[in-house]
């Protein structure tokens, strides 16, 4: 059975810069993301526990949206009449959210990015037992980050993992949780 | 110098798109590319390349030139100071 350790969101509208400096504040590279990794970082920085940066195989990490780098995109389309950004270009893919926080926390499991039509509790849980179906994986950080635009988004993620104390991971405790 | 340092910082914030950072979080000093300093990568020596060249008017031929060139704000306000065009 797969549960939830921990929980955490960014309310609609933060200031993720401001959020950054108090929270974290040691990783220059956060500048360079665009907002749907910022808030996937910043979501990861939340749900971090010690010892930090070991690598670990048997952390996966799963991020879903329905926005994708749309964002960013709109960006990067400005910056082509001028002169196309390679720094916003690399950014032009959902699945950068998942790798930027694999790399600051050295975990080497699965990691994916789904985009689906709307937020589903019930393809997110699928999704997410499904990355436990190997014989590595023990936990996974597992998010909804829907950047649709600077300063207009929906970021919450859970610490989910196998056998644990919390509450179960299901369509019901993920409705209740993102609801209250 | 230290207006120069400060407009290559200000410059490389806008090119590199680094939203949020002020010239005050850059030590002239630190390494430009890697953890350790401001964490640039490979993509951004492009930008790097056509910042001086739009700016100063600096043409780097050789990549090999680049690597040397940024390796620090103040690395590259002197090799600015040494052979702007504009």
């Amino acid at each position: 059975m797969l549960t939830i350790k921990k929980y955490v969101y960014i309310p609609c509208g933060t200031d993720l810069t401001a959020l950054y400096r108090a929270e974290v504040g040691d990783y220059p590279k956060f500048f360079k993301m665009d907002t749907a990794c910022k808030l996937g970082f910043l979501l990861a920085e939340r749900l971090a526990e010690e010892p930090r940066f070991t690598p670990r195989e048997d952390r996966a990490v799963l991020m879903f949206s329905t926005c994708g780098s749309l964002c960013n995109d709109r960006h990067y389309e400005d910056s082509v009449r001028e002169f196309p950004s390679p720094s916003l270009f690399v950014y032009t893919l959902p699945n950068i959210i998942t790798g930027e926080i694999a790399i600051r926390n050295k975990f080497e499991g699965e990691t994916s990015a789904y985009v689906l039509e709307w937020f589903d509790p019930e393809t997110f849980v699928a999704l997410v037992e499904q990355a436990f179906q190997d014989a590595v994986t023990e936990s996974a950080v597992c998010g909804w980050v829907d950047a649709r635009a600077d300063d207009d988004f929906t970021a919450f993620a859970f610490l989910v993992e196998r056998d644990g104390n919390g509450m179960e991971f299901n369509k019901e405790t993920i409705y209740g949780t993102v609801n209250q | 110098m230290e207006q120069l340092i400060n407009e290559i910082k200000l410059k490389l914030i806008d090119a590199l798109n680094l939203d949020g950072m002020t010239p005050e979080d850059i030590d002239d000093n630190a390494p430009l590319f890697g953890d350790e300093g401001l964490g640039l990568d490979s993509i951004d020596v492009l930008e790097l390349i056509v910042l001086l060249e739009r700016n100063y008017g600096i043409r780097l031929a050789n990549p090999q030139e680049g690597k040397a060139v940024f390796q620090s704000i103040a690395v590259m306000a002197d090799y600015v100071a040494a052979n702007r065009t504009k």
